[in-house]
């Protein structure tokens, strides 16, 4: 079984009197340790697409299987309790907690889940270390350029030791020689870690570090220059 | 939810001046309405106190000031041997101002036996014998020493009155630490040889079991058509009488109170929405992370709640302080009420910090819990 599945999923916005369906029909399978990109014009729906799987967004029709949960069949709570436990978000403005260190930062999402203080600092220290940053633990945001503070967002994404970990443009804000490290430490996440990433970019240099590169065009998924079919019409 | 304190006391903190001019403005809503809780339950203890119902005051008919009230010394044998009176005590009283004062002196003039025997009070410093030995010798209740700023061995004056404080007492009832306790036949000689004879007032004490309104009404059937007519009531009804000016005046102002408390829940809800308004983004990221909606109301709520409890606290000590070190009270016709701190207040005003809080919190706390998140990430 995918690790994820998205059927025939379909998002629609209202603009006045205008309905735009930026999602329209989409069909997705990500494979355990796979590190997936999806690129696409603006506005065409690839961040919504991630939000979705993220479980942070509601479809209006389709169905989104992780392992063997349909996120869409949640209510709101347990939605959250899903998230915490089995989903990392890289932002791309870091959206550190303004008032909390590094360490605490990455602290917050193991404080939802069940497990000794000891148990929660080794993590931290594993996923501080993890993103070379054990010596600014004690550094509050405003103390820490913007790659530091995106690598302590990976920490905070991945200390959870989540089923994928998503990032949305996480390199959208930097210049291009902290890209280049935070491209190389996402790649390590997903290698080294064995960590499932989607990430979302509009630069295509950052798309080829993914082991599969996806455009999503006029509502649905292309990969390799062919549309992404139902896991039925695939099979077949 | 106190895992998560030391998140909600940096947001406090991330906006402190905003945080502590609302703890301010709750500290001083509470100090005032811990005064005007102090003031009410002054004239509640004052009225409905149980000796209030046990006792009752003898004066003179158609009399209010105590400075116009003399009767006959000797109505106190009369009145000693009615059924079902224990003791009648001929009191002499004067004061400063018969008009209502936050610093009248209230003296009553009494026998050291009976001042002993039916006053619950406990000398600070002094001595009994001091005052037994010397005629001018008072015994000034706490209140007004710490008003006035008198200790055993002054002397003090007081309009043509001037007496040598023989000792400071604490007394069960707080109204009585705001009188001046001297002997009878000094008072009736202070001004003068006239009130020689005459008292202000018979205070009347009852046995267990007698009917009050049947003894007033026998003492005053017994006077009716003796040299000075009188007019006999408990002592909660004499007083609540005497004070009827003030006790609307302060049945009043128990709308105050209720001010204090709305101004704290305006107040405290303003910061709390603004804080909210402050990191809708913040609540969504904490939201994508896996909070859920409950969790971010009760962090908002727990926030504002602090707030409240914080300002409040702040307040409810301040005013305990001020009550206890002031010694306030408000004196009317020779009556007073004294303005004291007491638990019963404090929890009052804790439980309404607690409640403003929660209340405060509800509103902002629902909008930060319900937003929508993708939405709300794009928040500036």
């Amino acid at each position: 079984m995918s690790l994820v599945e998205v059927v025939d999923v379909v998002k629609e916005f209202k603009s006045g009197e205008e309905t735009i369906r930026p999602l329209d029909g989409v069909h997705l399978t990500i494979e355990e340790g796979d590190f997936v990109s999806l690129m696409g014009a603006s506005g065409s729906g690839k961040s919504t697409l991630l939000n979705l799987v993220a479980g942070i967004d509601e479809v209006n029709s389709g169905h989104i299987f992780v392992g063997d949960v349909d996120t869409t069949q949640l209510t709101r709570g347990k939605l959250a309790d899903w998230r915490a436990a089995h989903v990392g978000y890289v932002f791309q403005t870091h959206n550190l907690i303004p008032v909390l260190t590094a360490y605490e930062n990455v602290e917050l999402p193991l404080l939802l889940l069940s497990m000794s203080a000891a148990e929660r600092a080794k993590r931290v220290e594993v996923a501080m270390a993890a993103v070379d940053l054990t010596n600014r633990a004690g550094h509050y945001p405003r103390q820490m350029s913007g790659g530091q503070e995106q690598r302590v967002g990976i920490a905070r994404a991945i200390v959870t030791n989540p089923t994928i970990v998503v990032a949305d443009e996480p390199t959208g804000s930097l210049d291009d020689d902290t890209t280049e490290q935070i491209l190389t430490l996402l790649q390590r996440v997903n290698r080294e870690l064995g960590m499932t990433l989607l990430m979302v970019t509009h630069d295509a240099d950052a798309a080829q570090r993914a082991t599969r590169e996806l455009r999503l065009e006029r509502g649905h998924l292309v990969e390799n220059g062919k549309p992404i079919l139902p896991r039925a019409l695939r099979t077949a | 939810m106190l895992t998560f304190l030391p998140y909600t006391l940096k947001s406090l903190w991330r906006h402190r001046t905003r945080s502590m001019l609302t703890i301010s403005g709750a500290a001083v809503a509470l100090l005032v309405f811990c005064f005007v809780g102090s003031v009410q339950r002054g004239l509640f203890a004052l009225t409905e106190n149980q000796e209030a119902g046990r006792s009752l005051i003898v004066f003179q008919e158609n009399r209010f000031c105590p400075q116009s009230s003399k009767l006959p010394q000797d109505y106190a044998q009369t009145i000693a041997k009615q059924p079902g009176v224990a003791d009648a005590m001929p009191i002499m009283v004067f004061t400063n101002n018969c008009r209502a004062s936050l610093d009248a002196i209230v003296f009553q003039g009494m026998s050291t036996d009976l001042l002993k025997k039916w006053r619950k009070i406990e000398l600070q410093s002094g001595a009994w014998e001091t005052f037994a030995r010397q005629d001018d010798a008072a015994l000034v209740g706490s209140a007004v020493a710490a008003r006035r700023k008198l200790k055993a061995g002054d002397k003090f004056t007081i309009g043509d009155i001037t007496v040598m404080v023989a000792g400071v007492f604490s007394a069960d009832n707080a109204a009585d630490e705001g009188l001046i306790y001297t002997h009878l036949d000094f008072l009736q000689r202070a001004r003068g040889l006239s009130d020689v004879g005459m008292v202000t007032q018979i205070e009347v004490h009852l046995n267990d079991g007698t009917n009050a309104d049947a003894v007033a009404q026998a003492i005053d059937a017994e006077f009716h058509s003796g040299p000075v007519a009188t007019t006999t009531r408990t002592k909660g009804m004499f007083q609540a009488d005497t004070l009827s000016d003030l006790a609307e005046l302060i049945g009043f102002i128990h709308y105050l109170g209720y001010a204090c408390v709305g101004l704290v829940l305006s107040l405290v809800a303003t910061t709390t929405v603004m804080s909210v308004q402050d990191r809708i983004k913040e609540h969504a990221v904490l939201q994508t992370l896996g909070f859920r909606p409950q969790r971010i109301f009760g962090l908002v709520v727990t926030e504002s709640v602090l707030l409240s409890l914080l300002g409040g606290g702040l307040g409810i000590v301040a005013g305990m302080l001020f009550l206890a070190w002031s010694g306030m009270s408000v004196a009317a016709e020779g009556v007073t009420i004294a303005f004291r701190p007491s638990w019963q207040i404090a929890l009052q005003g804790a439980v309404a910090s607690l409640g403003v809080g929660v209340i405060a919190g509800l509103a902002p706390g629902w909008q930060a819990a319900h937003a929508k998140i993708v939405s709300a990430l794009r928040h500036a």
